[in-house]
Order: C-alpha cells, then sequence, then structure tokens
C-alpha cells in the first residue's frame, strides 16, 4: 500500500485492501451494538468538531443545537432523597416539547436527572442502566450508588473533549443509606446534599438553599423541590412545562407528582394575595 | 431647541447606529436582515407601448411574508417601475425617485422623458455601490416613443425589447426568448408577460401568488392588479372559531371615546393651484 | 442568536367587521433571564391609532420616544391629528433613514381611519410596508403566529369574536416560543370606545 504511506494516511481512515474489508465491516456498524461504551469516530479518527458545520457553503447558518436549557434538582435530608424536575425540551428559542421526561429510572432503587443534550444523557443512562444489571447479577447485590455514579463518570470521561454535553444526578438507596451525586460531561463527580443543574439551577438554588434543612418532612421536602423548580421556570425561558417530583427511600424510589408548572404558580398568587 | 431643528433637517442616510450594531455583531448577535421581494418582474415593448408584469409574494427567509404585495411601482403618468430585491429599497428609490420626476414635471412643463427616469435611478444606485439593494425595471413611453430599462443594484443599464429580472427571472426568460417576436399586439404582450410571470410563479420558490400587470400606452395607463390569480387559497370546509369566553382574562376596561363634531369644509374658488 | 431574540417578544394586529384589534406580549427578559412581566410593547399613538413594536427593547422605547416627538411637532405645526396613513409613512422613513445601521424593531400598526375602516400595517426593520386585508404579525414567534392565525382568522369578526381570536392565536404561539409570552395585553379598537384586556397566559 505505497499510496497510502505516500498519502500520509491513518491507519484507522478506511483506505484498507479489499481483503480486509470484510473483518472490518462488522466491527464499524456494530460497534456500539457489541460493546455499548465503544462510539464510532468519524473516519478522521477526531472527533467531530460541530463548528465546522455551522454553516453551509454560502454562509447560511446551519441549526445544530443539541442543548436545551432545564432545572433539575436533588437533595438527601432524614426521609430520604427527593428529586424534582421540569419537562421543556427546547431548540434555539423554539418550544420542541412541554412533557419532556428528565428522570430515568435506573433501577428499583436509583433515579438519573438529565440536562444537557438530550440524547447523550439518554445513552449514557441506558448503557449504565444496563452495567448496573451486570454488576447486581455478576455479586449477587444491589449497586451502590458511589460505585454506580463512578461507572457512569469514568464512561463519561473516555469521551472527555468530544463534544459530549451532560450534567446529571445520581440519587439512589444503598446499604449506606441515601446518597447523591452530581457528574458533568467535564469529569466531575462530586457527592452533596443538596443540587442543581440546567440553566434555571440558579433560581432554584435561591428558593432551595432558603427552605432546605436537614428535619424536613416528606411533605415539606416534596413542597420544596416543586416549589424551587416552579420559581425557576417563572424566571427561566427554557425551563417549564410541568414538575415531576420523586421520592427514594429504603424501599426504593416512588413517583409522587407531576404539576403544571403554570397552574402551580397562579395557583401560589392567589393565596399569597 | 436649535441643535434639534438643525438634526431635522439632515438628509440622507443616518449612520448613528453602525457603531453599537456592529458591536453587537461582533459578540456573536446576528444581524436581522430587511424583506426581500424574492421575485419575478418582466416587461415587453409592444406596437403602442409597453406592458410591465410582476408575481406578488414577499418573503422573509423562507417565509412568506405577504401574498399579495405591489411591486409595480408609480414613477410618473407616462412610467412605471417594477421592482426586485431588498423590498424596503425598491420601495425607497422608487418614491423617492418619482418626487423627484413630479418636480421636474412641473419644473418642465411637459412630459418627461423615460430616459431621465433611468439616467436618476441609476446615478443614485451607483452612489451606493449596490448597498441598496435594488434591480428595477422601468418601462415608459415619451414624446420619443416606448421604452424598456432593465437597472441593476450596482448602477449599471440595459435598454432592451424585452427583459426579466429577479430570482425567477430565469424562467421568465425562457419563456420569453422561445414566444417573443417583434410588434407583438397589445393582447399578446399582455398574455407573453403573464405566462412568463406564471413561469416564474410555479418554477420559481421565491415568487408566487398572482400576476400584476400594467400597460402604458401613449396617452393611457392601465394598472389591472390582479390580472390573473393563479393561487387561489382553498376554501375552509370547517370553522375553527373559538367560543366566547374561552380566553381568560386577568383584567379589562373601556376607554370611551367621544368623537367632537367633524366640520367639512371644502374651498373652491376656482383659483386652485394647478398641480395637473 | 438573532438580536431580535435578545429580550423576545411578540405582536399580532387584526382586521374585524368595523373594528380592528392588536396584542402583544409583556415578557421583558435579557436571553433566558426573565426580568419584567409587565413590559408593554403596544403604545397608543392617538385614540383610533396604536404601534406595537417587538424586538430588541432598547430600540422599542428609543423609536417609541423619536416617534411621540415627531408627532407632536407635526400636530402642533398641522393643527390636527395624524392620519394612520401619514403615521405609517412617517415610521417607515424614520426606519429608512437607518438603512445601514437599522433600529432591531419590527413595527406593527393598527388603526381605524377617519372612515372608520379598519387599518393594519406591518413592517421589517428597513421601513417596509406590508398592507395585508387579513392580519399581520411581527416578533420571535412570528411563524406560530402565522400558523395561528392562518387557521383561525375569517373575514368580518364582531368585536368580540375579533377578540377570542387574536388572544388565542397570541397565547398558544407563544406557548411555543421560549422568549415571550409571560402575560398578554389585547386592544379591540371600536369606533367609539377601546376595550383593554389582559389575558391569563402561561407564567413558565
Amino acid at each position: 500500500m505505497a499510496l497510502i504511506e505516500l498519502c500520509h494516511l491513518r491507519s484507522n481512515v478506511n483506505i484498507i485492501p479489499f481483503q480486509e474489508v470484510d473483518e472490518l465491516i462488522p466491527s464499524v456498524e456494530q460497534m456500539n451494538l457489541s460493546d455499548s461504551l465503544r462510539l464510532a469516530l468519524s473516519a478522521t479518527g477526531q472527533p467531530i468538531d460541530f463548528k465546522q458545520f455551522s454553516h453551509t457553503e454560502n454562509g447560511k447558518k446551519i441549526n445544530f443545537e443539541f442543548q436545551h436549557g432545564t432545572t433539575t434538582l436533588g437533595f438527601v435530608y432524614q426521609g430520604g432523597v427527593v428529586l424534582a424536575v421540569d419537562s421543556r425540551a427546547t431548540g434555539g428559542s423554539f418550544i420542541g416539547s412541554q412533557y419532556m421526561k428528565k428522570i430515568v429510572e435506573i433501577n428499583d432503587y436509583m433515579l438519573g436527572t438529565l440536562a444537557g443534550g438530550a440524547a447523550d444523557c439518554v445513552y449514557w443512562d441506558r448503557v449504565l442502566s444496563k452495567q448496573c444489571r451486570i454488576y447486581e447479577l455478576r455479586n449477587r447485590e444491589r449497586i451502590s450508588v458511589a460505585a454506580a455514579s463512578k461507572l457512569m463518570a469514568n464512561m463519561i470521561y473516555s469521551y472527555k473533549g468530544m463534544g459530549l454535553s451532560m450534567g446529571m444526578m445520581l440519587a439512589g438507596y444503598d446499604k449506606r443509606g441515601p446518597s447523591l451525586y452530581y457528574i458533568d460531561s467535564e469529569g466531575t463527580r462530586i457527592q452533596g446534599k443538596v443540587f442543581s443543574v440546567g440553566s434555571g439551577s440558579v433560581y432554584a438554588y435561591g428558593v432551595l438553599d432558603s427552605g432546605y434543612k436537614w428535619e424536613l418532612t416528606d411533605e415539606e421536602a416534596y413542597e420544596l423541590g416543586r416549589s424551587s423548580i416552579m420559581h425557576a421556570t417563572h424566571r427561566d425561558a427554557y425551563s417549564g412545562g410541568i414538575i415531576r417530583v420523586y421520592h427514594i427511600t429504603a424501599d426504593g424510589w416512588k413517583h409522587i407528582t407531576n404539576q403544571d408548572a403554570s397552574e402551580l404558580f397562579y395557583a401560589r398568587k392567589t393565596k399569597d394575595l | 431647541m436649535l441643535s434639534t431643528t438643525k438634526k431635522l433637517e439632515n438628509t440622507g442616510f443616518s449612520f448613528d447606529n453602525c457603531l453599537r450594531n456592529r458591536f453587537l455583531e461582533k459578540n456573536g448577535f446576528i444581524s436581522p436582515k430587511g424583506k426581500k421581494t424574492g421575485t419575478t418582474i418582466a416587461g415587453v415593448i409592444f406596437k403602442d407601448g409597453v406592458v410591465l408584469g410582476s408575481d406578488t409574494r414577499a418573503t422573509d427567509d423562507t417565509i412568506v411574508a405577504d401574498k399579495n404585495c405591489e411591486k409595480i411601482h408609480y414613477l410618473n403618468k407616462n412610467m412605471y417601475c417594477c421592482g426586485a430585491g431588498t423590498a424596503a429599497d425598491t420601495f425607497q428609490v422608487t418614491s423617492m425617485v418619482s418626487s423627484n420626476l413630479e418636480l421636474h414635471r412641473l419644473n418642465s412643463g411637459r412630459p418627461v422623458p423615460v430616459i431621465v427616469a433611468c439616467r436618476m435611478l441609476k446615478q443614485m444606485l451607483f452612489r451606493y455601490q449596490g448597498y441598496v439593494g435594488a434591480a428595477l425595471i422601468l418601462g415608459g413611453v415619451d414624446n420619443t416613443g416606448s421604452h424598456l430599462y432593465c437597472i441593476y443594484p450596482h448602477g449599471s443599464s440595459d435598454r432592451l425589447p424585452y427583459t426579466t429580472m429577479g430570482s425567477g427571472s430565469l424562467a421568465a426568460m425562457a419563456v420569453f426568448e422561445s414566444k417573443w417576436k417583434p410588434d407583438l399586439s397589445e393582447n399578446e404582450a399582455k398574455e407573453l408577460v403573464k405566462d412568463a410571470i406564471a413561469a416564474g410563479i410555479f418554477n420559481d420558490l421565491g415568487s408566487g401568488s398572482n400576476v400584476d400587470i400594467c400597460v402604458i400606452r401613449k396617452d393611457s395607463v392601465e394598472y389591472i392588479r390582479p390580472y390573473e390569480c393563479l393561487n387561489e387559497k382553498g376554501i375552509k370546509r370547517g370553522n375553527y372559531k373559538y367560543k366566547k369566553g374561552s380566553t381568560a382574562l386577568l383584567q379589562s376596561h373601556t376607554i370611551a371615546l367621544h368623537l367632537e363634531e367633524e366640520i367639512i369644509q371644502t374651498i373652491n374658488d376656482g383659483s386652485s393651484m394647478d398641480t395637473s | 442568536m438573532s438580536i431580535l431574540e435578545y429580550n423576545g417578544g411578540a405582536v399580532v394586529a387584526m382586521k374585524g367587521k368595523n373594528c380592528v384589534a392588536i396584542a402583544s406580549d409583556k415578557r421583558f427578559g435579557i436571553q433566558a433571564q426573565t426580568l419584567s412581566v409587565n413590559f408593554e410593547k403596544v403604545f397608543e399613538i392617538s385614540p383610533h391609532l396604536y404601534v406595537g413594536l417587538p424586538g430588541l427593547a432598547t430600540d422599542t422605547q428609543t423609536v417609541y420616544q423619536r416617534l411621540k416627538f415627531r408627532q407632536n411637532l407635526y400636530e402642533l405645526k398641522e393643527g390636527r391629528s395624524m392620519s394612520p396613513k401619514a403615521f405609517c409613512a412617517m415610521l417607515a422613513n424614520m426606519l429608512y433613514e437607518k438603512r445601514f445601521g437599522p433600529y432591531f424593531v419590527e413595527p406593527v400598526v393598527a388603526a381605524l381611519d377617519k372612515n372608520n375602516e379598519p387599518f393594519i400595517v406591518a413592517m421589517d426593520l428597513l421601513g417596509c410596508m406590508t398592507t395585508p386585508d387579513d392580519f399581520v404579525v411581527n416578533g420571535t414567534c412570528s411563524r406560530q403566529l402565522y400558523g395561528m392565525c392562518e387557521v383561525l382568522w375569517e373575514p368580518n369578526l364582531e368585536p368580540d369574536d375579533l377578540f377570542e381570536t387574536i388572544s388565542q392565536a397570541l397565547v398558544n404561539a407563544c406557548d411555543r416560543d421560549a422568549v415571550s409570552g409571560w402575560g398578554a395585553v389585547v386592544y379591540i379598537i371600536e369606533k367609539d370606545k377601546v376595550t383593554i384586556k389582559h389575558v391569563k397566559t402561561r407564567m413558565d
């Protein structure tokens, strides 16, 4: 293959002798089918820089807006963990959906929240779910939240700088009790009591921090999560729709309520007046 | 006060916002573009005058901003001008030149030659180096006969027996090239222009809706709008009207308006200014 | 992001039978952050003449103030009120003066003229007028509004029906736009009265 050498082409470029093609096809075509941790890279071996494709040859802008604004929050208190999220999905300023499900059920004792690129979050949560199940089968016990979050962080970290965009919380109940982790595509993984993620998180923190204490009752905790998200959806243009509240205890996760953010806003307003 | 009066007297374009707008653009905010006509316009000289034609669609990117806009502009009693390009530019350029032509006519006391309008338009466009984005077809009849000019945004012009402009110009020109012949009758010319515009309407996505036609003869003008409706809107079978009271209200109040008596006086002492 | 989306906002106007309506949302924000929910973009010019100025909020205010200034001078000089046609010509010329450094507003005008005929005009930011016989829309959710109006509007709507039509068009369009909404106000202009209604909308 003198030509390949002459052109300084690298070995992972798909120009290979004919007889080798058969071996290559299954591995490229089924890359993440056989191994869900392996994503296909582009033919140049480099991750695609979407900035290169942001304009057509005529200079017209192409919309590549995977990011969607979000408000998600979670906190640990005496009764377990509460997660609350909004449900708006946007592409630019266009509202694509008001009913998106931003909490993913990983298993009966663990939940994940999504923020950032929807496809990235959903895919890696699915992979995590599989990994957790395999762990359970191998070790005959449920995976701890600490271990699961580390699995997730490590998977994402191997793609750092290649364009993944996600900020997630992993919440669950294991033999050590309730716990909550924050993980993002930069490789961060931190355990904490109170987190909020997404474009509306600053507003949610405002309410959350002023109302949070360890001794909250269950009802108070749900209400705190709900009202934090409600105030965030009011101020943040990219958050809204319905507010979903989940609660995790030693018995596993439980879905508490789905409430319309705007209806809640008016209900509060008339109550205050 | 002095400064405000002086400011009002300033004429021409103002560049006050340019610095700010450039700053915004530098910070990644995309500056919106004005409405375009995205047009098919055409003109033909026939035996006794000129026929001008246009479609009636105005576009804003991929949106049809106006389904029945007017693209054949009045210049003077004996001449009209079709405009393609940035809609605001074609409108302003033709209306400014129209005013100057009227002054010229009142000063000279005779119908303005079409070439005068052509010169005024091209000098104005040349001055702005193509930044005023108007592509025009000027047609008219004067003492020296029928004239048809095609004026480009940068200020050049052609004098032609038949011509087309705008995004649908190729489709329209194809019709002219295959069917045009010298000394057309008025009806033949109208039909030919209609066919040319129709070709633009159906083959160019930037053009659409109806055909407008303007016939300029030695001493009369016939502006037919629409000449033909090629795209009738379908009739709504259902009724989507909301029942009264569907919309939730937070607050409502009414301002009663008391009309003062209106007196209309007509003054006619027979010596009114001659504006004809 | 377009400059017109920086603050967000939308305006729509519709013709009815012997009446005309103009409506706007009430949000004022800076990109994602909603700062105020009572920023109206529709202004009274004279009892039968209203103008809506969606776009960059700073220009909404500047253009309105300059319009009012010129209108006052006109009325002092001429001793009569401005006709809708004259007002639109003035506005269009004001915008076109800044052809190469425009104000980022897309005006909508709604009025009853001296014969009490409905009159609506929409302009682009360079001052190009469009005068259809049904409705005009402008602002960040203009695409959504075009769709709503195209299906809801019908000829000869009475004031009550016109109110429902324009409100539902605006409210439902804003529900699909992240940067407009947060309350809406509707003006129904009739020969002998103007009705101002604040409509309940989603607040998220």
